[in-house]
């Protein structure tokens, strides 16, 4: 591995100013994540294309990129985040399949996480409904820490806000999807704050 | 186990070999997209503005030839491409294993894909069949607006190749747009034709001049000939 030697993305993204063509590296480090998460907010129809505007933005806009962040993920998702926002119609009709495909019934599993994942795949229908009834900025919120697995740090940075702030709605988030889910859950309330 | 871990469950799966088809048109895209704005800068400058940067940045209907793996930027030979010709409206891309792989993203410029495809040694006829305009009179008879998604051509290919040639020359990827077919021009047997009937003037969608509907696949024929045109059907 030589990763250590490898230019950060705050580098790469210097560099591009001058030479532009350096961006498509960001792109190949990061599209993967970015199209994964388009993918399963928008759907089969739109992911490439609102991945390949979300790099573009990034591009057009990589002279205000802050270089204290090594990373460029953040940035790069609270930009998919502003694409995914012009195509509100898709992904509402996006977690009405979701949720019909949930109610189904769950897939074959023989994971270790076998039992929580069918008590998942059981709520899920739900779960759907009351993610699709969350307000957008909960929403979004709430699907960059599930589906795009960033941190708290890392999503305030997404969006614009800071940790603590994310923290707290974050928490109000699940307060609210637990009664709403009929204050039974049967998931157990470990908590997974960091 | 929380909402959290519940709802990571529930994210939809993308499984890989359609995630490095995605990814691909969406790098092409990008690429092709930096360089329509740098172009667009140069174009701005009013000494440097030349011909062909403002050729390309304008409407997309000039065609960018990218030949070579260093042809894109930063690119290091990850697909082996030779040649890839990128519009507005569509990507042809040549691989090192012969193989032609075309992205349509819109009906335009049919004439400029059937050339790029015959340049990749794919005996290609790009046919530009049209929708019917409103209002569609049939028998006489207006129809209503509603009526009027309807090609002029139903094409009666009857001359096709038979069912496994077709599936080892073409391979389809993704059929709604923007679509994705690969074609295998070595397994296309002598005399025939690769046919692409082209919907342009399909009536303007929300989303780059589509619809959204499903695109139509190519076809092989036995021949070289455009399949009869069956008129609409009503």
């Amino acid at each position: 591995m030589t990763i250590d030697t490898q230019p950060s993305d705050a580098d790469l993204i210097a560099r591009s100013l001058a030479e532009p063509g350096l961006f498509t590296a960001v792109f190949d480090r990061h599209s993967a994540g970015i199209l994964r998460y388009v993918y399963a907010r928008l759907g089969p129809e739109l992911a490439d294309d609102v991945t390949a505007e979300t790099f573009l933005a990034a591009f057009g806009c990589r002279g205000r990129y802050d270089g204290a962040w090594p990373d460029a993920r953040p940035w790069l998702y609270g930009i998919a985040v502003r694409q995914i926002r012009r195509h509100r119609r898709v992904e509402a009709r996006r977690l009405r399949l979701l949720r019909s495909a949930l109610a189904d019934g769950p897939a074959e599993d023989h994971s270790d996480r076998v039992v929580e994942r069918v008590t998942a795949a059981r709520l899920g229908p739900r779960l759907a409904a009351v993610v699709a009834a969350l307000p957008r900025q909960d929403r979004e919120l709430l699907l960059l820490v599930a589906w795009a697995e960033l941190s708290y740090a890392e999503a305030a940075t997404a969006l614009g806000t800071t940790a603590s702030a994310v923290k707290a709605r974050l928490h109000r988030v699940r307060v609210r999807m637990r009664r709403e889910l009929g204050g039974s859950n049967p998931i157990n309330e470990e908590n997974d704050d960091e | 186990m929380s909402e959290i871990n519940a709802l990571r469950d529930m994210r939809p799966a993308l499984p890989q070999a359609e995630l490095e088809a995605m990814r691909t048109t969406a790098r092409e895209r990008f690429v092709a997209g930096t360089r329509a704005r740098r172009a667009r800068r140069w174009r701005r400058l009013p000494v440097l503005a030349g011909g062909l940067t403002a050729a390309v940045a304008a409407t997309g209907a000039a065609a960018l030839v990218l030949t070579g793996p260093g042809a894109v930027p930063g690119q290091h030979d990850r697909g082996g491409h030779t040649r890839t010709v990128v519009t507005a409206a569509w990507t042809v891309r040549q691989d090192a294993d012969g193989t032609v792989t075309i992205y349509l993203r819109q009906y335009t410029d049919p004439a400029g894909l059937q050339q790029t495809l015959q340049a990749d040694g794919i005996n290609a006829i790009v046919h530009p069949g049209l929708y019917v305009p409103w209002p569609l009179i049939v028998g006489g008879i207006p129809l209503p607006p509603l009526q009027l998604d309807h090609p002029v051509c139903y094409y009666a290919a009857t001359d096709l190749a038979p069912q496994a040639v077709r599936r080892v020359v073409v391979t389809l990827i993704h059929q709604g747009l923007p679509a994705r077919f690969i074609i295998n021009p070595d397994a296309m047997p002598h005399g025939s034709a690769l046919f692409l009937d082209f919907l342009a003037g399909r009536p303007r969608g929300p989303k780059n001049g589509n619809t959204g509907v499903l695109a139509w696949p190519p076809v092989v024929l036995n021949n070289d000939t455009v399949p009869t045109c069956g008129g609409p059907q009503s």
